[in-house]
């Protein structure tokens, strides 16, 4: 092994103790706990369900791409009133906790909705769902890709006399595709992947591969059947994930600031148009909640806001407040470390193998960990730490991907520069690495935070009353009946978003950048 | 007030010598606080309560952790869970001297296991505004229900991954055996009736009370007089009731019992007793919906929206073919 390799593997070691300690040997155990019965996959229902499974990841990601991209291209070159506010609402998603995306999508597009365009019961409202929580995340990705565009080159073809879509088409996109495909990948295993929604959304006929693992293992206690979808779901992603990091290390160039002409003509209606829809999407379902935190049975009311204040209410809107915070705090102060690591370990060893150990979080399903964790930690099953791990091993990885483009990017001249000048390796890294890669450092610990705010504690361990989340929270008032509880639920998710909010804005500055 | 008893909560966790029961719960669970803190005060030591998903996860997740049990004492194991727990040997006997009072019918099991601390009626639920609009007469007959023309207005919850699901399934096994049954669903489905994971997508997603499009969802007898609770006081009577068709209806029965393998189990048992104490009894109900066990404990007059149907609990061996019950309709039905 040449020392950059062992070096980097040292950086990362924390990283992937971690990863044994909460991914790989949970699952090993659930595996030795059950077995493996992979006659399942000989049963046509089961191939059904992973038929839809892709389907439904490749129709979002289709969308996203045709939706996003264009619109992440005319956003890098055209200059549109509030643009960094708009890409720093576009990770609100995020944190949207699914019950309650699922509700906006169907106050929007439910029988009764405010559309008038009735889709309950048909599969385009997961995939509405989908696009909900991965649009914003193709915008994201592609315009990070598009701004890395040298603009001179689209300018060159445009002074030749391209049209501006043909220079587009023929200059900008050749060079950012690595950037946007991997984007596309990334959005096509999140959908593949998701659990929530399709749990909710996708009802009993569209539910995906997760959605099955999660009846086998939670209800069923069929951990062997379970064992051998997660198995075979692992192949797909695996290979996704390959895919995923190839074209993610092609992706080369540093995101230049410069100033942006305002749109004109046919690109100012496109750019118009398709924020349009994109706002639609992904802001619909949370202005429908928001409006029905406001919104009785008998008009206007500000009774489920006051209902939250109420200081009888218990668990109090303090304490939730508190936890999420909390529970955040700690949890992006792990993911930063680990994440970090992991990166800095990844860059240095150059390998594709750290790269793509850093994806694993993404692809194991989160109900399979938490049997695990049962199994593996008696004495942990309720403590804050596990919770903290489980979150963190939720969020590092949003991180580790922000951070490690970055990292590649950064000239290694300038460093041999300050190296020649007298500067320790520490020192270099202080006064010349870290300030370049420092806004992909905070647009990951956005997104990271932003996974854990929206996170349904759970899902993955033990609960306690006391721990009592925003999303907790949520999910108890929507378990109840009555209009108040409803309500209140919906009051709570729109203080969720603003927090998010202010989240973003302290943390990304609306100038950070996620890949 | 409530920051002295926060205070008072925090230097009992930092007192790790004193003694910590542990309870595990379902999702729903909720007691006053205080009446916790009386609990501990009295028997100088720490309550721990620990939440393990609805009702069916939790005894899932008992199953999986009976070499070292996740806790002490469990609440929420309910009449249709007992069977795969008692085959599980996850609980230890313990038959509390309170549980004398309640009527043998209410029992679970023999009773030896799990002390009942409520009971519950799963019943179908309807939104009156709406069916007043549609000039529709209500069904009156589980066999008008699965006709094209209510089956189209009818969400229930699977019975696979929810609680009340599973009851409706027993209650139609009950009435229309265990073919009966599968072939009502089959015959249902076919003609529209919807059919969601759990009670809140139901409720909340699909009752067209809150904007869905059925206007018949499976939910509590009780569910009205929570209308008229939730509402604050502005709603003078439920927006919804009860739709009580015969053979449509399930006694649950909720206990508290003490897990083998307890290291506690003289305060384990004093828990369970605590359960079944007349506060207890008195404050879980505005807070669960559902009735005490303990006959003669009052209710407040909210509780005049809700509706005792007359039903009795379902029989042990009835309550055995569950399991066997869900399997068929998982294949018969859902993968259909």
């Amino acid at each position: 092994m040449n020392p950059r390799r062992r070096s980097g593997l040292l950086l990362a070691l924390p990283a992937l103790l971690f990863l044994a300690a909460f991914l790989l040997l949970p699952l090993l155990r659930v595996l030795r706990e059950g077995g493996l019965r992979l006659g399942v996959w000989a049963d046509p229902y089961f191939l059904g369900r992973l038929g839809w499974t892709l389907t439904q990841a490749l129709l979002t990601t289709v969308l996203a791409a045709v939706l996003g991209g264009p619109l992440a291209y005319l956003l890098s070159r055209y200059r549109l009133p509030g643009q960094d506010l708009l890409l720093r609402v576009l990770l609100l998603p995020f944190v949207t906790p699914t019950l309650v995306a699922a509700l906006g999508l169907s106050s929007l597009f439910g029988p009764h909705g405010l559309t008038h365009l009735d889709l309950s019961d048909t599969p385009a409202l997961l995939i509405l769902g989908n696009l909900f929580f991965n649009l914003p995340l193709m915008v994201r990705l592609a315009h990070a890709g598009f701004v890395r565009v040298p603009p001179m080159l689209v300018g060159a073809a445009r002074s030749l006399g391209a049209s501006g879509a043909r220079a587009a088409w023929e200059v900008a996109v050749p060079l950012a595709l690595p950037g946007v495909l991997a984007g596309m990948v990334l959005v096509f295993l999140y959908s593949a992947l998701s659990f929530g929604l399709p749990l909710v959304l996708g009802g009993e006929r569209y539910g995906t591969l997760e959605v099955e693992i999660y009846t086998l293992t939670a209800y069923e206690l069929r951990l062997p059947e379970a064992s051998a979808l997660i198995l075979g779901q692992l192949v797909f992603t695996v290979a996704a994930i390959l895919l995923y990091t190839r074209l993610n290390r092609a992706v080369s160039g540093v995101a230049l600031a410069r100033a942006l002409p305002r749109p004109r003509g046919g690109p100012a209606l496109t750019l118009y148009l398709l924020t349009a829809v994109t706002l639609l999407i992904c802001f619909g379902p949370l202005l429908a909640v928001a409006l029905r935190s406001v919104l009785g049975p008998a008009g206007l009311t500000t009774g489920f806001w006051s209902g939250l204040l109420d200081p009888d209410s218990d668990p109090s809107l303090g304490l939730m407040l508190g936890n999420t915070l909390r529970f955040g705090l700690y949890t992006l102060a792990a993911a930063l470390l680990v994440g970090g690591l992991h990166a800095l370990g990844a860059a240095r060893a150059r390998g594709r193998t750290l790269d793509v150990l850093s994806l694993l979080p993404l692809m194991v399903s989160p109900i399979s960990l938490s049997v695990g964790y049962l199994l593996l930690y008696p004495a942990l099953r309720a403590e804050v730490p596990l919770l903290i791990a489980a979150y963190t091993l939720l969020a590092y990885p949003l991180i580790t991907r922000s951070l490690l483009p970055a990292l590649r990017a950064v000239p290694p001249r300038l460093l041999e520069a300050s190296r020649s000048l007298g500067a320790s390796g520490l020192e270099a890294w202080r006064t010349v690495t870290l300030p370049l890669v420092l806004p992909a450092l905070r647009g990951g610990a956005a997104l990271a935070l932003a996974t854990v705010l929206g996170e349904f504690a759970a899902t993955l361990v033990l609960t306690r009353p006391e721990w009592s989340t925003l999303s907790t929270g949520i999910y108890e008032r929507l378990g109840r009946p009555g209009a108040q509880n409803l309500g209140e639920a919906c009051a709570l998710a729109t203080l969720l978003m603003l927090l998010a909010l202010l989240c973003f804005t302290v943390l990304d500055g609306g100038k950070g950048e996620v890949t | 007030m409530r920051n002295l008893m926060t205070l008072a909560l925090l230097s009992a966790s930092l007192a790790s010598a004193q003694t910590t029961l542990t309870v595990v719960t379902h999702d729903s669970f909720d007691v006053d606080k205080k009446l916790v803190a009386q609990f501990e005060a009295t028997n100088h030591a720490r309550v721990r309560f620990v939440k393990a998903g609805d009702a069916g996860e939790m005894l899932n997740r008992l199953i999986l952790t009976r070499a070292a049990p996740i806790g002490d004492v469990v609440y929420g194991l309910d009449n249709t869970l007992l069977p795969r727990a008692q085959a599980a040997g996850i609980l230890t006997p313990y038959r509390s001297p309170l549980a004398s009072n309640i009527p043998a019918a209410h029992r679970l099991g023999d009773g030896t296991l799990l002390n009942t601390v409520d009971l519950g009626y799963v019943a179908l639920n309807y939104d009156k505004a709406a069916f007043q609009k549609s000039g529709l007469a209500l069904p009156t007959s589980l066999a008008q229900l699965s006709e094209p023309a209510y089956a189209r207005l009818t969400v229930v919850e699977s019975p696979a991954t929810s609680s009340t699901g599973l009851a409706f399934l027993l209650a139609l096994n009950h009435q229309l055996g265990a073919q009966g049954a599968i072939q009502w669903y089959r015959t249902a489905r076919q003609n529209g009736m919807k059919v969601t994971r759990g009670w809140s997508e139901a409720y909340d997603k699909e009752f067209s009370l809150y904007g869905g499009k059925y206007p018949i969802v499976l939910s509590y007898a009780s569910s009205p007089a929570a209308e008229v609770f939730y509402s604050e006081g502005k709603l003078k009577d439920a927006p919804t009731a009860n739709l009580l068709l015969p053979g449509s209806t399930f006694l649950q029965l909720e206990g508290v019992g003490v897990l083998k393998g307890t290291k506690q189990p003289a305060l384990a048992r004093r828990f369970v007793d605590f359960m079944l104490s007349a506060p207890v009894q008195r404050d879980f109900p505005n807070r669960m919906w559902v009735y005490p066990s303990i006959p003669g404990t009052p209710l407040s007059d909210v509780w005049k929206f809700a509706q005792k149907p007359d039903v009795t609990a379902p029989s042990t061996a009835e309550l055995q073919q569950g399991q066997a019950l869900t399997d068929t309709w998982v294949q018969q039905v859902l993968r259909r």
